[in-house]
């Protein structure tokens, strides 16, 4: 009897918790996210944000129209001048300012730039994730490239604070853009082979083909966008179906997932929408080159805005997806209310969706391929 | 929720026809991939810059470490409202009528006297908003970044004191 009991008592099982991060490298950022894992298989996953909250949505209250740029720079760091963009557009469309068209050709050269640059981003560190390292410093140089433009332009490598109410800060030279043009012919080229490098590679397929699959029922009821959305076969993309700025002169394709080698919407649809979506961003860049004008940078705006009554939602196609600013007015010189839809927010909650039944290392497969920013999720 | 529930994803079992295509498809994309990587082994110029050896020359309007050249400053505060962090602290009197009449170089008149003009840098955000709203253009970011400090208060630089004064002939651009 006492024997049967002690076999009973070796057999107990028990799922293990394990807290992935906040310093995990493969969090990306200040995630934690609480594991319960049966052997290695993930059986249950929470986020927890909040590491790097800064107030940012409260603390715009007490700022000045202008002054709230370099804080929306510091949302999602690694594309800041989208987020710039979409504030700005916010308040010019309720000051009813009319921006000249240079500035909008410069405005959507250098979001189109950054989103490039954040994609490459992406690419190294899911290579990394994933045991590569070479892609990583392959595309760093790239990005290099892109990042010394915005320094000559603005004066700052990764917080810019160019876009201004009205328009942008300084203007773009013809050697820039002619710089600018060779780079893209020759990204163009490296990042088909890049793809060979990477996702091509049989490794890599097995890794990330089949695996994190979300599905289009999934991301439409979490209510996913970008990428995500549309790795998992929506095409869905507010550059073209709510167009905004010059975008409707522009002529480009939504790439959208088709499960090349795996099923739709798994890590692998979602790594190729995204370099799929770079050459889209080429493509749209040398138009822009090609039909910019010369003009004024920097529309009629008074020396102290004061925005008048009302609120506005603002929503524009960001590097991770769809950003939106809902900004209240009362009309004073500040703010009365300023809400971030963040596209990672929506992201990191598909995670327990996602997660059960993967292994560890699939988990980080899947972390990696949502691309998140702490910075945008927890403001 | 059992495990098998949960994946639904089922792999086809494996013949010995895949078995092997899958071996060749992992050779030949590896060896794809070498290909491309060992082009950087040579022939690739090198883009590591040494740093502390070489240093590299930032664009003109690149934003680093602040300066104000207080002799050019008419303290009208409009820095110091436009900074978000508040990181610019001034205070200044009113110039005695009998004085000596200043002006900048810009030809405005200088009608009070700076007493404190103080940035704390370690809050410094480095937007540049200070720079823009300047009138007489004597606060200007410079492109000197090598200031790191052991000291917290070692990043509150005064503007007025005669070594920080100094920099001026280094820094201001001309």
């Amino acid at each position: 009897m006492q024997e049967k009991h002690r076999k009973e008592e070796k057999l107990k099982t028990e799922l293990l918790t394990i807290s992935m991060g906040p310093q995990h490298p493969a969090t990306h950022g200040v995630l934690r996210v609480e594991i319960k894992t049966d052997s290695e298989i993930v059986t249950q996953a929470i986020p927890h944000i909040g590491y790097l909250h800064r107030c940012m949505e409260k603390h715009s209250e007490n700022l000045d129209y202008r002054g709230i740029i370099p804080f929306t720079d510091r949302l999602d760091y690694l594309a800041a001048m989208n987020m710039e963009l979409t504030y700005v557009m916010a308040v010019e469309k309720m000051l009813k300012t009319e921006v000249p068209v240079r500035a909008e050709y410069i405005r959507v050269i250098v979001g189109e730039l950054q989103r490039i640059a954040s994609h490459l981003l992406f690419f190294g560190t899911y290579a990394i994730d994933l045991g590569a390292f070479s892609p990583f410093l392959y595309v760093f140089q790239d990005r290099e490239f892109i990042l010394r433009i915005f320094e000559e332009l603005s004066g700052a490598r990764l917080l810019y604070n160019y876009i201004w109410i009205g328009g942008v800060w300084n203007d773009i030279t013809d050697d820039q853009i002619k710089r600018i043009g060779t780079f893209c012919d020759t990204l163009d080229e490296s990042l088909k082979k890049y793809h060979t490098l990477v996702g091509e590679n049989k490794i890599f397929i097995s890794r990330t083909a089949h695996v994190g699959i979300m599905n289009k029922d999934m991301a439409m009821d979490f209510g996913a966008t970008g990428p995500i959305l549309r790795a998992a076969g929506v095409n869905w993309d507010l550059r073209k179906n709510r167009p905004y700025s010059i975008y409707p002169k522009m002529a480009f394709d939504i790439p959208v997932g088709t499960g090349e080698k795996g099923t739709v919407g798994d890590c692998w649809d979602r790594y190729f929408v995204r370099v799929r979506e770079m050459h889209e961003s080429i493509k749209i860049i040398k138009q822009c080159l090609a039909g910019i004008e010369a003009g004024p940078i920097m529309g009629k705006v008074p020396k102290i805005i004061k925005v008048p009554k009302g609120e506005i939602y603002m929503r524009t196609e960001c590097a991770r997806g769809e950003l939106g600013y809902h900004l209240v007015s009362d009309g004073g010189k500040k703010p009365y209310r300023l809400k971030v839809k963040s596209s990672c927010f929506t992201h990191v909650s598909m995670l327990p969706a996602v997660a059960p039944g993967l292994m560890i290392a699939d988990l980080v497969a899947t972390i990696g391929s949502i691309d998140i920013v702490l910075g945008e999720i927890d403001r | 929720m059992k495990l098998q529930e949960m994946g639904d994803i089922t792999e086809a079992p494996l013949t010995v026809r895949q078995y092997f295509s899958n071996i060749w498809e992992a050779i030949s994309s590896t060896y794809k991939g070498m290909k491309i990587t060992l082009k950087y082994v040579y022939g690739v110029k090198e883009v590591t810059i040494q740093y502390p050896e070489e240093k590299e020359e930032l664009p003109l309007n690149s934003r680093s470490r602040l300066f104000n050249d207080v002799e050019n400053c008419i303290s009208c505060m409009q820095c110091s409202t436009a900074c978000p962090v508040s990181c610019i602290y001034i205070s200044a009197v009113k110039r005695d009528k009998d004085a000596p009449k200043l002006k900048t170089t810009s030809g405005s008149p200088v009608r009070l006297d700076l007493t404190m003009y103080t940035i704390d840098e370690a809050l410094c955000c480095f937007c540049g908003l200070c720079t823009t709203v300047c009138p007489t253009e004597c606060l200007t970011h410079t492109r000197d970044y090598e200031f790191s400090q052991y000291v917290l208060d070692g990043m509150k630089y005064d503007y007025l004191s005669p070594e920080i004064r100094a920099w001026r002939t280094r820094l201001v651009k001309k």
